[in-house]
């Protein structure tokens, strides 16, 4: 048996048992709900879905108004259904009913049941200027056409200094639920490794396991074990989360969605591969669950922090916290993603970024290799980092 | 043949073990003694390369023990080592494939083993799900299943009712007639005298003793006497300078002596008829009890 394959079963055991476990399939069931909702809920109550009023006309003095409030309504982003009630008490019962937002009383009066919508009132006295405007350009003896170009110039053109990418918003807006992946993730999945390695200090199975295979197996097998179980989760929740958004056609995806999850499963790797081993560790020194709480808290603190410099780096992608986290790597694992969905990492940033967070990983994996290996068989008193690196020769 | 050459190991200023050497030879069922903390399950544990000796070191067949050989020893901890969560079976096949068996091998031996100890019926369930007595037996599957060249097992027999201890007898004895060394450590020093051919005895680290039982015990007869006297004090012999009062059978009123060295048992003979009328006086083999208690309080 080679080295690879007592890794190779040690991975397959964590894949199989992990996996087949009811922990599992709730987890995942969990963070699919959460993450439908982070899709749906601004999509249902917070869109710019283009807003319809019903407006009364009453009175002979109100006709004028059709015209201009039809022309208007779509420079507002609305769209107007205009009304005939037959009477002011009509128009007060189709207030009252709902069917009518406002009304307007011969042409110089505007009536609503309560606070009218601020939108909608501007709208209308807009509409209102220009039916007077148009009234009196009339009685001047203007044409039809001098009036039309008087009332109506060519809106002036809007010009962006930088590219105006209507997409970038969006891909920025899904940054969000991406960062909360993968942070649940990240701590989820770590936190996992340290109590894998803690349960078989406590049951003593170390013990056994030890005598067959040395600890750098059993400790890479583990990682990589889980870390697959936490992948394919990620597949899972952002695959069918994704496609079963796209296929209910319940929600308008940016075109980003999906290589925002390509992102997130790559960082995960990444950050999975940082963490992970720093957990083991914190799981190796102690030999009991309850144990854990206390040194798995100065991870999860730097996890806590790099998730709320994630969050900041949303709003402000360019800002300073945001660019020099984006390169730090217990931080970059959460902001650079956020920067890469928003398009706001130039190439080389990011080609930086992974690079020393590989090298930080490099660093890390033997420092932690060999500290797990002194502390793992050590039970009892919590075993000092510094015990673990002198019990273990190499 | 195993041996365990000059093995020592200190923890911080504890000398856990302490220059100890003793071998064990192929077929032999071997027990491994000494009051608690005498440094028997380091010295198990340095065997099976979970612990690293600050001197000294353990051949098998002749040859320092390497990764490869130690995945052929079977293996039983003090404190028993199984995943709780997982399946009997699952459990027994991932350990045998750990050891170097392919799947089906690996499927063979669980089913085989699994059958021999009589847990078929729990054989998909949780081990945390058995009793004691039946995880125990797990244990020892685990130790059995990937049909070691020797088995090194830490307190075996603890905790087992009497027919769980028959089981085990019995199995170890199989290994043992098939030529497979077995090395157990055990408090229970009637049940390794009944069951070993050869044991150790440890103290605080160092050997005390260590050879075939009927050596040691023959080779203890010089020192050993039981003498019956009638019309004595209770304590008669309690007085006779240079003897110990080992063991009082009840009955027969006759006593087991432990001389010390230099002692003549003549003189003890005499004290005997001083106290009263002789009617016993022979010559005992001690137990392995009374070998194990005469080196612990040497």
């Amino acid at each position: 048996m080679t080295t690879l394959d007592g890794v190779r079963l040690v991975a397959r055991r964590e894949l199989v048992e992990r996996t087949r476990d009811r922990s599992f399939l709730i987890s995942t069931g969990v963070t699919l709900l959460i993450l439908c909702a982070f899709i749906v809920v601004p999509k249902v109550f917070f869109s710019n879905r283009t807003p319809t009023w019903d407006i009364g006309l009453v009175g002979g003095g109100s006709a004028a108004l059709a015209g201009p409030l039809g022309q208007q309504a779509p420079l507002v982003g609305a769209k107007v259904r205009v009304r005939h009630p037959a009477d002011l008490a009509a128009a007060e019962t189709g207030l009252h009913d709902g069917d009518l937002d406002l009304a307007i009383i011969d042409g110089n009066q505007l009536l609503a049941e309560s606070d009218p919508d601020d939108q909608l009132v501007a709208l209308v006295q807009a509409a209102s200027r220009t039916a007077r405007a148009q009234a009196a350009l009339a009685e001047a003896n203007l044409s039809d056409q001098q009036i039309q170009s008087a009332l109506a110039p060519p809106p002036l053109p809007l010009r962006t200094r930088e590219a105006s990418d209507p997409q970038r918003k969006a891909n920025r807006a899904i940054a969000l639920p991406a960062v909360f992946l993968l942070y649940g993730q990240l701590i989820g999945y770590g936190i996992m490794v340290a109590s894998g390695v803690v349960e078989e200090k406590s049951t003593r199975v170390i013990e056994v396991l030890l005598a067959a295979i040395r600890p750098l197996q059993l400790l890479a097998g583990k990682i990589v074990g889980v870390g697959l179980v936490g992948l394919l989760q990620l597949l899972l929740v952002g695959g069918i989360g994704l496609t079963v958004a796209v296929s209910i056609d319940a929600v308008d995806l940016p075109p980003g969605a999906f290589a925002t999850l390509g992102l997130v499963l790559a960082w995960f790797l990444l950050g999975y591969s940082f963490y992970s081993v720093l957990f083991a560790v914190a799981g190796a020194v102690v030999s009991r669950q309850e144990e854990l709480q206390n040194t798995a808290t100065p991870l999860n603190l730097v996890l806590v922090a790099s998730f709320l410099g994630a969050i900041s780096a949303i709003g402000d992608p360019n800002g300073p916290i945001a660019k020099v986290t984006s390169f730090l790597p217990p931080v970059a694992p959460l902001t650079m993603p956020v920067r890469v969905a928003g398009g706001d990492a130039a190439a080389w940033e990011i080609v930086v970024s992974v690079l020393i967070t590989l090298a930080a990983i490099a660093l890390l994996v033997p420092l932690s290799a060999r500290l797990y290996a002194g502390a793992v068989l050590r039970t009892g008193a919590r075993v000092k980092l510094r015990a673990a690196w002198t019990a273990s020769r190499g | 043949m195993l041996q365990l050459k000059g093995l020592t190991r200190r923890y911080g200023d504890l000398v856990a073990l302490d220059d100890l050497s003793f071998s064990v030879a192929e077929g032999q069922m071997f027990g491994f003694v000494g009051p608690n903390g005498a440094g028997k399950t380091t010295a198990m544990r340095i065997v099976l390369g979970v612990l690293e000796p600050d001197a000294g070191e353990v051949f098998w067949r002749g040859r320092p023990i390497d990764e490869q050989t130690r995945k052929r020893i079977g293996y039983m901890p003090e404190e028993r080592g199984l995943y709780p969560k997982m399946r009997v079976r699952a459990q027994l096949e991932y350990l045998a494939q750990l050891h170097g068996l392919d799947p089906p091998a690996a499927r063979r031996s669980a089913g085989h083993w699994i059958e021999r100890l009589g847990l078929a019926e729990r054989a998909g369930d949780r081990v945390e799900a058995l009793s004691l007595g039946n995880q125990q037996r797990v244990q020892l599957a685990a130790a059995l299943v990937h049909d070691p060249e020797l088995l090194v097992l830490d307190e075996p027999f603890s905790g087992l009712d009497p027919v769980g201890v028959d089981v085990l007898a019995g199995v170890l004895q199989a290994k043992t007639a098939a030529g497979t060394p077995v090395i157990f450590s055990s408090h229970q020093l009637e049940l390794v005298e009944r069951l070993c051919e050869a044991v150790a005895i440890i103290n605080k680290g160092r050997l005390v003793a260590s050879g075939v039982v009927a050596e040691l015990r023959r080779a203890g007869r010089r020192r050993h006497f039981q003498v019956g006297v009638a019309g004595a004090a209770a304590d008669w012999a309690t007085a006779v300078p240079g003897a110990r009062v080992v063991d009082e059978p009840a009955g027969n009123g006759r006593v087991l002596l432990e001389l010390d060295a230099g002692t003549d048992e003549q003189a003890v003979l005499d004290a005997a008829r001083a106290a009263g009328r002789v009617t016993h006086f022979s010559s005992a083999e001690p137990t392995l009890a009374d070998l194990f208690r005469q080196a612990v309080q040497a």
